[in-house]
């Protein structure tokens, strides 16, 4: 391997982990932009998309390594596992505002915060109670094709994965910037007490906050298991940490930002793997993050918060 | 039991206080022989000691400072490692002459080394030398974690201190050298006392751990209600309002930080201690967030209420659990249902508590003693207001101006400019006023009037040009100076402190004045009592400005209080600081007429004292009844200045507030 | 006859030892002695706890329905020191639960811990109660070194005992096999966080460079992250011939999916905690084809005891085993063993007649025949070497089908 080649495989390597905390990260984006709360609890509903992805498959007799699928059956199970998980995870982020955080929508400090730590935990726990600690193997139907670019190897499914994960960030950015829901959304971002002025309803603009940001987590959570073609109850805080790092690295509340900062994150992960070491992956992370903030408190592209005085 | 109700409530509050205090202490000390030295129970009560510890150092960041941390147990891994090192079989550098100091004083002796025939230094720091060692290193690394954090608001700083609370264990797994990594420390050294070793009986640590809570607690309660615990609570309630009230913010959160810390560290050190070991995976972030949910599960900013949930929520999975898990099995063995006999609810001890922080959260927040307890209302005599109109000669308000009108300019004010990206709030603004005098500043909404008092009071980082107080210049200093040298204001949409008393607001205006530092406040020497009681004494004399209409309510809690007494409140806090000009920011806002014209006398007879005033005022009557001078600014130029009718004559003034056609009108009607 | 006194403790000792989960009848009359177990039952290490409880549980429970000591009934006292605080194991639960079966008389013995932290805080104070604790997965050497022995056994008298080698041997010896046998000079080692995998590469790393070969790096997992493909990227740039992972399955069933995918003809090996049905039913065939484990036994050439017990366990339980059901497993028997042969000399069974039973013992059990030595370390240290081979014929989570016993490795 040239070093090139190695930068490239790097790249490849990168953009791939960098895809999946993209999407983990809008969550938190959106969540943060409108409420300005920390959601713990995004954590585990990437993890329990992962497990309802998983059962989705197996429901297409989809288990272990050995089924391959082609062609339309490919394309169709994948879109009917994507949509489905999308749907629960978005469903369960739904029911946790509803139940749990509108109760506490206008308490201040730390309250909804901790609210969120406690369903992370509850999450958790129901997977961890219900089916078990040990690691789960997770179906990979996409052929295993590879590439070779020079020295780097790019597999079929890692492109499969970076066009599902593009669609669905192109996606919600198109519905943030253009649709009337969408525009709803940056403008309770803006100033929630002057977007319900002018007649939005802020609730239905939270709810689809919360739908939109964990059905993208449960995207995030299948895109996960057939990726590594694992998954178990303990992948959630991690990825989640690491995506919330990178929501913040892009200027929390800012869609395109959270895009980016999750594509970087990424790239550092796989850069200091090479050059440093695995050991201190957090290490770094964590630093760039303190420096970020101490010279650019707003992040990259600027943070979009609402003002509250 | 209606008997025993109605004799308690004879005995004073104080009294019951401390009759409960006492009982709690007299329990504490016969626990062991109450539970007959069961060794298990009485290690359980001890290691939940150290959480109650813990929590009371987090208590101090996030309950009074109101910083939300979530990496706390990196200063607990700091503080165990600090002393884990230093006794074990871990860092053992060659034996020199070097050391032969630090032998005669107990912290190192000569063993032989494994490798060779040399001699190899091993650490013995002692135990009660460790406390308050682990106790200073903690704390730096708490104002050194904290330092970059400042600027940030609370999400971010929570964000980045979880980032330090990784980074801790991580380091210390990597640094194998110096901790021995995740095989963990071999041969801590247990406390000794008069050469006795605690070994591994129970007993002993489970008294000191009880002695530190106790400590600890005595430290919180005594710095929470001090200057200090006020400026913490400040900066919770209301940043900027606590800086532009004269707490140096950057300080005193950096010595919360390093408190909490502190208290991080010591218990550290007792931890390993006790164990004997060490390792990175005992102060992972499920530790860091286990003690933020026994803070909030026990009630944010309450001392007791602290201890109490640290010290439930660890027995419940030490002790209480594994009981009941036993006891079920029996009942279940003894009714034949093997159900019960299966429940096992230590493995499902995370989703109780899962479902306890939520339930708490929804249905009481406040935690089980809630650091704010409800108040009694005031009675109708005491609601009854007798007001008071200025003219108040038999006041005692020596200290609080005394300026003469000696036509010296007081506050000068010369090319002010501020832009806020693209637009100029402030243009190149001319303003004085002299001592002893009242200047009102008048203009249509968005003119720039408060963006001057921010300008003024420190709160912009963007000003130029030139603000000058009695010669000393104060741009670029930080606003709490800027208070110090005598400059207090109001804020137009008020900034309390919503969740303190209508006292302890006062008290805060004061912080400058007072000296109290960190020992004082908790030795409470006889100087800082006289401090307090002054300190105490000069508030109640500005309420009494106010009439009756604060004095019954100094206990109150801000939040509860009506509009007109939420204005009087910060001006009264404003005046606690014993300022040389008052800048008041639409004082009469949401005032009804009569109010208005009351304060207005209250203001009056405040300048006739000798205090300088600069006022930003709406309604005319206010400014024709007070001010000496207007200045008008519109767009951010002042488009005139005068006597208050010459002003009101300009035509330029009139089409700023009142638009062309509106002074055609005016004209007309002339 | 039955009178009333006899039926009172029928009933009695009938319900403690439906404690255990049996419904079989029981001895009348039968002394009750109790195993203490201290496992780390909740939080991240939750899984591999339950199954050493319920090899232990059908240890025990084997031994009392045949009647193994006539005369005594075993119970097992079960404690977590997992809490909710620490997330996974807590040293200071640990050592909570050490005071608690040293404060019960009847407790005679004891298994565990599974993680040397643990055990480093409990064995002060087992050493000071006189109670014997065997581990089947804890391996720092230090709490057995008699350098430390005044730490932890201050009592004098060894209390720790292990079915499981240290981190001492298999590392260094599956260095041996590498440089020996695969001929390997350029070699890639990592771990994964953990104590045992730290333990075991660093002992590698050490052997391998006495051994002459080339140590391209040194790099550690983090076993709660999922991508390994950057560092494995970096072993594939590095030209390495193969690289050595110490760790346990959590991280290793990523780290071989992930190694097939980037470097599938390098050379791989591991430890014990690598030789499992966990990494065979985690990542699966075709990912493990290929990489050489080791276990810290001998290699029993009549296997028929270990199908056995995988058989019955998966029966009685539901999962396959993994290697520390065997450990545990283990374990248990040289705790029954212990008491048995106290009993059999008539002597009250008491905690020093147990360990001194133990020091002495010689007891044939799945992975061979068990003794210690004075520190109460495994007197044999042999280290078995094995390849994973796919045999379709066989179930293919069998580890006794899937791994192809090699060798002993050579000894250091």
């Amino acid at each position: 391997m040239t070093f090139a080649d190695l930068l490239l495989q790097q790249t490849i390597n990168g953009l791939s982990l960098g895809a999946m905390y993209a999407l983990l990260a809008l969550g938190f984006t959106l969540v943060y932009g409108i409420l300005e709360l920390i959601n713990f609890s995004h954590f585990n509903v990437f993890m329990v998309g992962s497990f309802v992805g998983l059962w989705v498959l197996q429901q297409f007799g989809l288990s272990g390594q050995e089924i391959v699928l082609a062609g339309l059956p490919l394309v169709g199970v994948l879109l009917a596992a994507f949509v489905v998980t999308m749907g629960v995870s978005g469903g369960i982020g739904v029911a946790i505002e509803r139940l749990c955080l509108r109760p506490l929508r206008n308490v201040k400090g730390p309250a909804a915060m901790i609210t969120t730590i406690g369903v992370s935990y509850i999450l958790f726990n129901i997977v961890l109670l219900t089916v078990g600690a040990d690691s789960k193997n997770y179906p990979n139907p996409v052929p295993a094709i590879h590439y070779h670019i020079g020295g780097a190897v790019l597999d079929l499914r890692v492109i499969l994965i970076w066009i599902v994960a593009t669609i669905l960030m192109l996606g919600l950015y198109f519905f943030v910037q253009r649709s009337r829901l969408g525009k709803a959304m940056r403008a309770t971002a803006q100033d929630a007490e002057a977007a319900r002025m002018m007649g939005v309803e802020v609730d239905k603009v939270i709810i689809m906050a919360f739908f939109l940001g964990s059905a993208l987590a449960g995207a995030g959570g299948m895109i996960f298991g057939l990726y590594y073609n694992f998954t178990s109850f303990l992948i959630g805080f991690t990825a989640g940490l690491r995506a919330f790092t990178a929501a913040v690295l892009g200027g929390i509340g800012n869609v395109p930002g959270a895009m980016v900062g999750g594509i970087l994150i990424g790239l550092i992960e796989a850069m200091s793997a090479q050059f440093l070491a695995t050991a201190w992956t957090d290490v770094i992370i964590f630093s760039i993050l303190v420096l970020v903030l101490v010279f650019k408190p707003s992040g990259l592209f600027g943070r979009i918060a609402p003002t509250k005085s | 039991m209606p008997n025993v109700a109605s004799l308690l409530a004879t005995v004073p509050e104080a009294r019951r206080q401390q009759i409960a205090i006492g009982t709690l202490i007299v329990l504490a000390a016969i626990f062991p022989i109450l539970i007959d030295r069961n060794d298990a129970d009485v290690d359980s009560m001890a290691n939940a000691a150290a959480y109650a510890t813990l929590a009371l150092g987090l208590n101090i960041v996030v309950g009074f400072a109101g910083l939300l941390d979530l990496g706390y147990a990196a200063f607990f891994a700091i503080g165990a490692y600090t002393y884990g090192i230093l006794t074990a079989y871990q860092l053992q550098p060659p034996w020199n002459d070097f050391w032969a100091v630090f032998q005669t004083l107990g912290l190192a002796t000569p063993v032989p080394a494994d490798i060779g025939d040399g001699m190899v230094v091993h650490f013995t720091l002692s135990f009660w030398i460790g406390l308050p060692l682990a106790a200073c290193i903690a704390a730096g690394c708490g104002v050194l974690f904290g330092a970059p954090t400042l600027r940030l608001r609370g999400d971010y700083l929570a964000i980045v201190t979880l980032g330090f609370g990784e980074i801790v264990p991580i380091v210390v797994r990597n640094w194998s050298d110096l901790t021995n990594g995740a095989a963990g420390l071999n041969g801590v050294a247990a406390p000794r006392l008069f050469g006795w070793s605690f070994g591994v009986n129970s007993v002993p640590y489970y008294y000191v751990a009880m002695l530190m809570v106790a400590a600890l607690i005595f430290i919180s309660i005594r710095l929470r209600d001090s200057r200090i615990g006020r400026a913490w609570m400040a900066i919770r309630e209301d940043e900027i309002a606590a800086g532009a009230m004269g707490v140096d913010r950057t300080r005193f959160k950096l010595l919360a930080f390093a408190i909490g810390a502190a208290f991080g560290g010591m218990t550290g050190v007792f931890y390993v201690a006790k164990l004997q070991t060490a390792t990175p995976e005992m102060f992972g972030f499920p530790v860091s967030v286990m003690i933020l949910v026994m803070v909030v599960f026990g009630g944010i900013g309450s001392v007791w209420g602290v201890v109490l949930g640290a010290f439930i929520l660890q027995l419940l999975q030490s002790w209480w659990l594994q009981d009941l898990t036993e006891w079920l099995h029996i009942l279940g063995r003894a009714v034949g249902s093997t159900t019960l006999q299966k429940i096992d609810l230590i493995e499902s001890i995370e989703l109780i508590f899962g479902v306890i922080l939520v339930l708490m959260m929804l249905f009481r927040r406040q935690g089980l003693i809630p650091a704010v307890r409800p108040q009694a209302a005031l009675t109708f005599d005491q609601q009854h207001a007798e007001v008071r109109r200025g003219g108040f000669s038999g006041l005692n308000l020596q200290g609080l101006g005394g300026d003469k009108r000696t036509g010296e300019i007081a506050l000068d004010i010369k090319g002010v400019t501020v832009r806020f990206g693209g637009l100029t709030a402030l243009n190149k603004v001319d303003l004085q006023v002299p001592t002893g005098s009242v200047v009102a500043v008048i203009g249509p909404n968005g003119s720039g009037k408060s963006t001057l008092f921010n300008a003024i009071t420190g709160l912009l980082d963007n000003t130029e040009g030139s603000i000058r107080f009695h010669g000393d210049e104060m741009r670029g200093l930080p606003p709490h100076t800027i208070l110090k040298k005598g400059i207090a204001r109001t804020f137009q949409n008020l900034r309390l402190f919503p969740n303190l008393t209508v006292m302890d607001n006062a008290l805060i205006g004061q912080h400058a004045r007072l000296t109290t530092g960190v020992f004082k406040a908790i030795a409470r020497p006889p100087s800082t009592r006289r401090e307090e009681k002054a300190a105490r004494d000069w508030a109640m004399e500005v309420f009494a400005i106010f009439g009756n209409r604060l004095v019954p309510r100094v206990g109150q809690m801000v939040l509860g209080l009506s509009y007109a007494n939420r204005r009087r409140i910060e001006i009264a806090r404003a005046l606690a600081s014993r300022p040389r000009i008052l800048l008041l920011d639409e004082p009469t806002a949401g005032m009804n007429p009569a109010e208005s014209l009351e304060l207005a006398e209250q203001i009056k007879s405040l300048n006739d004292l000798g205090l300088t005033v600069l006022l930003i005022e709406h309604k005319l009557d206010v400014v024709t009844r007070l001010a000496d001078t207007v200045y008008v600014l519109d767009h951010g130029d002042i488009i005139a200045s005068g006597k208050p009718d010459e002003v009101r004559q300009n035509e330029a003034v009139l089409t700023a507030y009142l638009g062309r056609n509106a002074q055609a009108a005016v004209a007309g009607v002339a | 006859m039955l009178n009333r006194r006899r039926a009172a403790q029928l009933i009695a000792s009938a319900s403690a030892v439906a404690a255990i989960g049996g419904t079989r009848a029981a001895s009348a009359a039968d002394k009750i002695i109790k195993i203490g177990a201290d496992l780390s039952l909740t939080g991240a290490d939750a899984q591999g706890a339950s199954r050493v409880k319920n090899a232990i549980t059908m240890a025990v429970n084997a031994a009392n329905d045949g009647h193994a000591v006539p005369g005594y009934t075993f119970e097992l006292m079960i404690l977590d020191d997992g809490t909710a605080t620490a997330g996974q194991y807590d040293p200071a639960q640990a050592a909570t639960n050490a005071r608690k079966m040293v404060s019960d008389p009847l407790v005679v013995a004891a298994i565990g811990p599974q993680m040397s932290g643990a055990g480093k805080a409990m064995t002060p104070i087992l050493s000071q109660g006189g109670l014997s604790t065997i581990t089947p997965s804890s391996t720092n050497p230090d709490i057995t070194n008699p350098k430390f022995a005044a730490q932890y056994r201050p009592a004098g008298k060894p209390i720790y005992f292990r079915t499981v080698t240290t981190d001492a041997f298999q590392g260094p010896n599956m260095a041996n096999f590498f440089a020996e046998v695969l001929k390997v000079k350029k070699v890639y080692v990592l771990d994964d966080s953990g104590a045992f995998g730290v333990g075991v590469a660093d002992a590698f790393e050490a052997q391998a460079k006495k051994k002459g070969m080339e140590v391209l790096g040194r790099d550690r997992l983090d076993p709660k992250a999922a991508d390994y493909t950057a560092i494995l990227t970096k072993i594939k740039s590095l030209n390495a011939e193969a690289f050595y992972y110490g760790g346990v399955s959590q991280a290793g069933v990523k780290l071989a999916k992930q190694a097939y995918d980037i470097v599938p003809t390098m050379i791989k090996g591991g430890p014990d905690g690598m030789t499992s049905a966990d990494l065979l039913s985690g990542a699966g065939f075709p990912a493990v084809e290929g990489w050489y484990t080791t276990i810290a036994a001998p290699h029993l050439v009549d296997d028929t005891k270990a199908a056995e017990f995988v058989k019955t366990f998966k029966g009685l339980f539901g999962t396959a085993p993994d290697d520390y059901s065997i450990t545990a497993y283990d374990a248990a028997l040289v705790v029954i063993d212990a008491v048995k042969r106290v009993a059999a000399t008539g002597k009250p069974v008491t905690r020093e007649a147990v360990t001194d039973a133990m020091l002495t013992a010689k007891v044939p059990t799945i992975q061979g025949v068990v003794s210690f030595d004075a520190n109460g370390d495994l007197a044999d240290r042999t280290v078995s070497v094995f390849h994973i081979q796919k045999d379709p014929s066989k179930p293919l989570d069998d580890v006794s089908a899937q791994y192809k016993y090699l060798q002993v490795a050579p000894q250091s």
